[in-house]
């Protein structure tokens, strides 16, 4: 003799539906961003994004400062560099490592993502060379152009 | 020793459960086992070495408590070798409401897929790191929504997969085979052997953000799959669904996919070669192992 | 229907039991019967955001209408005017006197479009419309009278003043 313990009811494909989004509505999301291992790839990348943001915006800004010259005469370029000839060095060296190092960075990173868009060097071991490559040059280059030029 | 069957059948069920339980010791039986249960070490064996895990948890039964790391701690000389071997003996001694995907156990299924300290795995391929001063995380797939605890919902990932339409189409089938070429066969190692286990798909960035319309590496290298597949008539059609600026385009090649496969496969270069076949029309030899 | 009628046949070749022609049509019409259809939320709002799906999960994802202009294209040209800052910054560093204007133009102009493909990249990634509606929005109008306030800066700099390159060298050395 067969008892049941487990009560079963059938409903409707819809009505099931409606049970699985009305569960879904409560659902968390995983943790993402905050748990995720940091590393060469996705560390690159997003180095490689906010460092363009950062050129990209000094180079709007500039350009967008310079329409204000017929308003302003003294936004052009004499008295932009008679201004940062009077810094001191130890400022406008400062400036020029926060400066070249995002741009350097950015360029060669940049050179690294169109090899990779020929196809070129997207194993492991390319992509980790690769990115251990840039992130030396970018240091090289900027101590030679922070301190040497 | 075995009784007759008429005898068994006169017994009532439990104790027919008991009579025709099998010599060895396997962990499935009628009751969870026991710490106490577990047999007492030799003389002159190693002693514990206790390993803390700390598990994401959810219930979906009480929805409003916030999900949380809840502490587990493992004698590491009683247990198996990898991560799955850690949470089945958790579920089994310590937690029985600790809730996983699992099948295989060997790395082929993909069910157990899971974030393990940071990184995108099986878990029955990932060993425990033997140091014990250390604590292992271990979390549902990265930005997912989670069913309970480690299962996380996977549903639009199949109906993303289904909408590559993974299987092969050709309007004039040859009379017998589709007779293919060793190099137009090699051109498919290193995608088919895709186990879909939504590692790759859940470690990447663009894949969080814009989950709704990227596709996500793992289907991307399954369309690729298909269009690279000689026997195949539909490669302008398939190509024509990826024209589009999220399907395929969101990704920007940041890589995590081919470092997370635990597979060793390689869907970033995958997907590069895509972009390639779609802005040059150029056919890809065979992708270098 | 004539495939129906030889159903009955073909399952007979194969050794099988023939079903009657009705009980096959009855197959048949409760295949065509669905009752969910692809885009179906059950009385939820489908959004960019939450975890509401439509359909089932044996309904596939929506494929929007191709257009190579969002597609290939842009991905090929973006690529090439990257590609093109290089050559551009190496001409424009040794440039003669004279050529100077020109190819500091060509240099502010690409870096210019390279920097507008890149913003709007991270508006696509970040702040899309479906997502962030009016704000998303905005942002693409924002980066558009950007840029093209850029251009006519970058062009009233170069002829009215020494040019991208110079100001480079010259507040560098400054």
């Amino acid at each position: 003799m067969a008892r049941r313990f487990v009560q079963t009811n059938s409903i409707s494909e819809m009505e099931g539906l409606k049970l699985l989004n009305t569960q879904r509505m409560n659902r968390p999301v995983s943790p993402h961003l905050d748990i995720y291992q940091p590393q060469v790839t996705w560390v690159l990348s997003g180095l490689h994004r906010i460092t363009g943001v950062a050129v990209a915006g000094v180079f709007y800004v500039g350009a967008l400062t310079y329409l204000l010259h017929p308003i302003y005469p003294a936004i052009d370029s004499a008295h932009l560099i008679e201004a940062v000839h009077n810094l001191p060095v130890w400022f406008k060296t400062s400036a020029k490592v926060a400066f070249a190092l995002p741009l350097t960075f950015h360029s060669f990173n940049g050179i690294r993502h169109l090899m990779w868009d020929t196809g070129k060097g997207l194993t492991m071991k390319g992509v980790y060379a690769s990115g251990y490559a840039v992130m030396a040059a970018s240091v090289i280059s900027t101590i030679y152009l922070a301190f040497f030029v | 020793m075995m009784r007759s069957t008429s005898a068994l059948r006169a017994l009532p069920r439990t104790a027919q459960l008991v009579n025709t339980a099998r010599a060895f010791s396997a962990s499935a039986s009628t009751s969870f086992a026991s710490p106490s249960d577990a047999p007492t070490p030799a003389a002159g064996s190693k002693p514990p070495a206790v390993k803390e895990f700390k598990i994401y948890r959810w219930n979906p039964d009480t929805p409003t408590e916030k999900p949380e790391l809840k502490s587990y701690k493992v004698d590491l000389n009683q247990c198996g070798p990898m991560m799955l071997d850690a949470l089945i003996k958790i579920k089994n001694e310590m937690d029985p409401t600790l809730t996983f995907r699992r099948s295989c156990r060997e790395g082929i299924c993909g069910s157990c897929a899971m974030n393990i300290d940071g990184v995108n795995t099986l878990a029955c391929l990932c060993r425990i790191e033997k140091d014990t001063a250390k604590t292992t995380k271990v979390y549902p797939l990265p930005h997912m929504y989670v069913v309970k605890d480690l299962v996380p919902d996977l549903t639009l990932f199949y109906k993303q997969y289904k909408s590559i339409e993974p299987y092969l189409k050709n309007d004039n089938p040859p009379e017998r085979e589709f007779y293919q070429s060793q190099e137009d066969r090699k051109k498919l190692d290193g995608m088919y052997e895709c186990i879909l286990c939504a590692c790759c798909s859940t470690s990447c960035p663009s894949y969080w953000w814009n989950q709704d319309q990227y596709l996500g590496p793992a289907v991307l290298m399954q369309a690729y799959r298909w269009i690279a597949d000689s026997r195949d008539g539909y490669t302008e059609d398939r190509k024509d669904r990826l024209q589009n600026n999220m399907s395929l385009y969101r990704c920007h090649t940041i890589m995590n996919c081919s470092r997370t496969c635990p597979k060793g496969l390689s869907p970033g270069r995958a997907i590069a070669e895509l972009k390639l076949e779609m802005a040059t029309g150029v056919k890809a030899k065979a992708m270098n192992p | 229907m004539s495939f129906l009628r030889t159903a009955p046949a073909f399952r007979a070749g194969l050794g099988m039991r023939t079903i009657h022609t009705s009980r096959v049509a009855a197959v048949q019409a409760s295949k065509q019967v669905r009752a969910i259809a692809a885009d179906e939320t059950a009385g939820f709002k489908y959004t960019a955001e939450n975890a509401i799906l439509k359909g089932t999960v044996n309904d596939a994802v929506a494929v929007p209408t191709p257009n190579k202009a969002h597609g290939s294209y842009h991905w090929a040209f973006e690529r090439l005017v990257s590609a093109a800052i290089i050559p551009a910054t190496v001409a424009a560093a040794v440039a003669s006197p004279t050529a100077h204007p020109i190819m500091d133009g060509v240099l502010g102009v690409t870096i210019l479009i390279h920097s507008h493909i890149g913003f709007s990249a991270c508006i696509d990634d970040y702040v899309d419309e479906r997502k962030f509606g009016a704000l998303g929005t905005a942002c693409r109008w924002l980066l558009r009278v950007g840029t093209a306030g850029a251009l006519v800066g970058i062009y009233e700099f170069n002829t009215n003043d020494i040019g991208l390159t110079e100001l480079c060298e010259k507040v560098w050395k400054a």
